[in-house]
């Protein structure tokens, strides 16, 4: 075994990394582009769907995957639409809206999606621990490197730029919808990409699992518990937030309020999260 | 709810988990116990039930020898009735505390989740109550991955079957009904439900009038019964899980006046009076096992237990996870071992009189591969109305305990 | 669509709307006033529908009684939300001020996780409901309407007129308004702007936990609920216009009746698509919802 883990705590770890990467992508629309995101879930739900429909009608991995990809990223553009003219709180209902549809859709359409139980996913990527483990790892590196390399490029400092002042931005002349858009569609390559992969390590998709907004919550916690606009501590974050409530399952059904008071401890404290404080302290001298 | 009773059993659950309190046993410890893992939400009425009704078991049995010599040991975990939750929760048991079964959620959503990581892991186990009948048709599709998985409740369909075959020996026969609507949730479980419901009402001699699905997260009911008063239906049956205390309050409130039988899960439970305020009065629904009506001659000795020591009655799936504490445990006593496998094919020869009826599944290669036989002899479930702020059972007929009776405002069946 | 029917979708749509414009409108004031975007909101409401049902029947303190103590636990409920959550995050140095927005929407989106946590602990996480507050049903024109139904939107309105008496009609409530257009010029007038935010914070409470009883008084609510309130307190606000009392009041009508006319007319299964549909178009082409400022 990996580090001499358990497959149990493999097991746990490949979710987390999963999760990192949601946060992660979540970070570059809200942390740099500033926009007011509560549908991760939206994004993330396309594509692991996607993947899960084909893969019932036997499709080959790969290209349930790609798929899933693809029509997140359609779903991230028809999302990036009303984000270009809305701001705020506003926009955040837009993407609060498309997760309520989106849930609605896969309801009312239970001949193809399952229902709100769900459905099991017959072929899968691997149901080898260790495979998983280290394709999990490796998937969340890389998405982790050229996310934080965007994010600490020319774009994100335009993303940034832009979510803070979109007048200004522009008056500088940088075209600030097209680099909206971009952001927009990498955040829901991610998602959806991850989204795919989730489903395809699980063997089951459901609302309660992938869809639901309390999923979207605990995506947008990690976010914050690891430091937002930092990117890695969306991963970091992730892996504390999912560890922890393993962690203290000893404690049953008050486990989930005790890591939601811990999380919000580190709000009032520590504003820029877990790297959030390390890497900002960084910049300023 | 908050009483001092509930704390002190929260308590010593929260201490056994952290392994402070080892169950007092009559079997000397030599060999390490064997543990079955066991996974429900504390929080929810049924959830609770599953894990003090298998900490019962596990009492039993130890009280009775345990297995081939070793004691019985449960694993509670808390899933928050959350799937991603729940296969943490089996990934644990299975690799870190090497349980060697787990008895595991009522909720179809987690079942189906549960279904690829039991085949992974091979690791035996068994749902104390879902209904939905993709859990046996993943067992029959591909029984060598999925042969793991049991289903310990009827599956919808069966619930549906066994409320047609109530209703035709009560409504239709005694209060001569000829008409019905069904009403039910938009939801996965109710799909096969229906299904059913559509093809057994009409030979139970009742007309189905109309079929309304709602959404699931619909709170004000008032369009609803609107509507089916306007069809004059003889009475509804209704197909509800997700909703329950809010329809039953409504139609109690605004006089509705027409009888509501069928399947109302939130009804099963105990604290159903309290949460309605009483509205409950005259409701129907199909449960496992009610207090007082012996099934089996185990039914009233664990009832009474149960109450006994949690000041409560079990739900439904109480009473399924204590028989199928003991189901799992006979199988390893006739495996003579943990092997996985063995257990297995030893479950599938379980003939065991529980607490519900007499338990078998269903073999491989049935459509309803491993869920729990339906039939006289067999489990049938039994239906039971709240009166007076009691469940007293009405069906099967052999073993009803009082007659249906309907509230005032009730003006359909009479 | 005959004429019994019109008439029952408009009593029926008309007592659900009601209940929701009160428990849109605290949360409407509350951003108008202070900036604050509760994300806890549906968990105060169910601290006071589950306080209020407890102490109504297992104290035995009548429907009446439990209202009050529901009111009073949800009053409680938002004072903590303010000192514990809140504040502190406004008052932090370490936030940056135009970033304090997004931390209490967080903080309060952890807070009401916690609420709902530690209510299902002590209540477990079945829906209740209150006792009707008066029993019987009346019959209006050939439609059959329980005098409870009745009394909840006589009661919301009456709480509704009395906020617009309050906010109108009184100094206290003209500070408020102030306080909403110009905090700053407020403050240089001498008038101390935490006494203003705490005395919404109560009206708040009052309002959410008035809502929150009456909701399970005519329909029943549970720990699982809680998202769902939140989410549709903030449609319709947002629908409304941010900070827009009587925008809010509109949207919660077009919201309320809009489910209602189809589950009525459409379909049960599709109760909550079209308003759904309604916000992404409105907010589209009116990115202010209906009566906000920009």
């Amino acid at each position: 075994m990996p580090l001499g883990l358990s497959a149990y705590v493999l097991g746990v770890l490949t979710v987390a990394y999963y999760f990192g990467v949601f946060s992660m992508a979540w970070d570059l629309l809200f942390g740099f582009a500033g926009e007011v995101n509560f549908g991760p879930t939206f994004l993330i739900g396309l594509g692991a769907y996607t993947a899960a429909i084909l893969d019932n009608h036997g499709w080959p991995i790969v290209l349930c995957v790609l798929c899933g990809t693809i029509v997140a990223v359609i779903g991230g553009g028809l999302l990036a639409l009303p984000a270009l003219r809305l701001r705020g709180p506003y926009f955040g209902l837009v993407t609060l809206v498309a997760v309520l549809l989106l849930q609605n859709a896969i309801v009312i359409f239970a001949a193809v999606t399952g229902g709100e139980i769900g459905m099991t996913v017959p072929n899968v990527i691997s149901a080898d621990a260790k495979v998983n483990y280290w394709f999990a790892l490796g998937f969340m590196a890389i998405s982790a490197v050229i996310l934080y390399g965007l994010s600490r490029s020319a774009i994100g400092l335009i993303l940034q730029a832009s979510g803070q002042d979109a007048i200004e931005a522009a008056a500088l002349g940088f075209n600030v919808t097209k680099h909206k858009l971009a952001a927009f569609c990498i955040s829901a390559f991610f998602s959806g990409l991850a989204g795919a992969l989730l489903v395809l390590y699980m063997g089951a998709a459901s609302v309660g699992t992938i869809v639901d907004i309390s999923i979207g919550v605990q995506i947008i916690i990690a976010a914050v518990l690891g430091g937002r606009r930092t990117i890695l501590g969306g991963a970091l974050g992730a892996v504390i937030l999912i560890g922890a409530s393993e962690v203290l399952r000893p404690l049953g059904q008050l486990n989930t309020f005790v890591v939601s008071a811990f999380a919000l401890l580190v709000i009032l404290f520590f504003p820029g999260g877990m790297l959030g404080s390390v890497l900002r302290a960084g910049e300023r001298e | 709810m908050i009483d001092v009773k509930q704390a002190a059993t929260r308590c010593a659950a929260a201490a056994a988990m952290l392994g402070l309190l080892t169950t007092a046993t009559a079997v000397p410890a030599a060999e390490p116990p064997i543990k079955i893992g066991v996974i429900g939400e504390a929080s929810a009425v049924a959830g609770a039930s599953i894990t003090k009704a298998a900490q019962m078991a596990a009492d039993d049995i130890n009280a009775h020898g345990g297995v081939n010599g070793r004691q019985v040991e449960v694993v509670i975990y808390d899933d928050h009735s959350s799937a991603a939750d729940a296969v943490r929760a089996f990934q644990r048991a299975a690799n870190e505390d090497k349980v060697s079964a787990v008895v595991a959620s009522y909720i179809s959503e987690v079942a189906l989740a549960i279904i690829p990581w039991s085949a992974r892991l091979h690791m035996p186990w068994i749902t104390p109550g879902a209904a939905t009948t993709d859990i046996s048709k993943a067992v029959h599709d591909n029984y060598d991955q999925n042969k793991y998985t049991f289903h310990g409740w009827l599956t919808s369909a069966f619930i549906a079957q066994s409320i047609c075959d109530f209703e035709h020996d009560t409504i239709v026969r005694d209060f001569h009904a000829k008409s019905t609507v069904v009403m039910s949730e938009d939801a996965a479980w109710t799909k096969p439900l229906d299904e059913r419901f559509l093809s057994c009402l009409p030979p139970a001699g009742l007309k189905v009038l109309d079929h309304i699905r709602f959404n699931p997260d619909t709170t004000d009911f008032t369009p609803i019964f609107n509507k089916i008063e306007g069809e004059h239906p003889d009475v509804i049956t209704t197909g509800i899980s997700h909703v329950g205390v809010q329809p039953t309050v409504q139609w109690h409130d605004q006089h509705v006046p027409i009888a509501m039988v069928g399947q109302s899960s939130q009804a099963t439970t105990s604290t159903f009076w309290k949460d309605t305020n009483g509205n409950a009065e005259g409701v129907v629904t199909a449960s496992a096992a009610a207090p007082g009506v012996a099934i089996t001659p185990n039914t009233i000795p664990f009832t009474q237990a149960y109450q006994k020591k949690y000041g409560d009655t079990p739900a439904y799936c109480g009473y399924t996870t204590y028989d199928e504490i003991h189901i799992i445990a006979d199988a390893i006593k006739r495996a003579g071992s943990t092997d996985p496998d063995k257990i297995v094919a030893e479950m599938e020869k379980t003939k065991y009189v529980g607490t519900v009826g007499t338990m078998e599944f269903y073999p491989k290669g049935d459509q309803y591969a491993h869920a729990l036989k339906y039939g006289p002899g067999l489990v049938t479930g039994v239906v039971i109305q709240w009166q007076n702020g009691k469940q007293v059972t009405v069906w099967p007929r052999d073993k009803a305990n009082a007659k249906i009776e309907f509230p005032a405002f009730i003006k359909s069946p009479h | 669509m005959n004429g019994l029917q019109l008439e029952q979708i408009l009593i029926d749509g008309f007592a659900i709307s009601a209940l929701y414009a009160l428990g849109a409108v605290g949360f409407t004031l509350m951003f108008g006033v202070s900036g604050v975007l509760n994300l806890a909101h549906g968990g105060i409401m169910l601290v006071a529908a589950l306080v209020g049902w407890w102490a109504a029947g297992e104290l035995g303190l009548g429907v009446y009684g439990g209202t009050l103590v529901g009111i009073l636990a949800g009053i409680l409920a938002a004072y903590l939300t303010y000192f514990v959550v809140v504040r502190p995050i406004q008052r932090s140095r370490k936030i940056p001020k135009e970033e304090t927005e997004i931390f209490v929407l967080t903080g309060t989106l952890l807070w009401g996780i916690m609420i709902q946590g530690l209510l299902a602990f002590i209540f477990s996480d079945n829906p209740v409901t209150m006792r009707p507050l008066i029993g019987g049903v009346a019959t209006l024109g050939g439609v059959r309407v329980p005098w409870n139904e009745i009394m909840i939107a006589v009661l919301c309105w009456l709480v509704i007129g009395l906020l617009w008496l309050l906010i109108n009609r009184t100094p206290v409530g003209k500070s408020m308004l102030a306080a909403s257009i110009n905090p700053r010029g407020l403050t240089l007038l001498g008038f101390d702007l935490s006494k203003i935010y705490l005395l919404v914070w109560s009206i708040y409470g009052v309002l959410a936990g008035g809502a929150g009883v009456l909701l399970a008084s005519f329909l029943g609510v549970g720990t699982p609920n809680a998202g769902q309130l939140t989410a549709s307190a903030f449609s319709i606000v947002v629908l409304g216009g941010l900070g827009s009392v009587s925008g809010s009041l509109i949207a919660a009508f077009v919201v309320g009746y809009l489910e209602t006319l189809t589950a009525y007319l459409v379909a049960p299964t599709l109760r909550p698509i079209p308003a759904l549909l309604l916000l992404v178009i409105v907010v589209y082409l009116r990115p202010q919802g209906l009566l906000g400022r920009r």
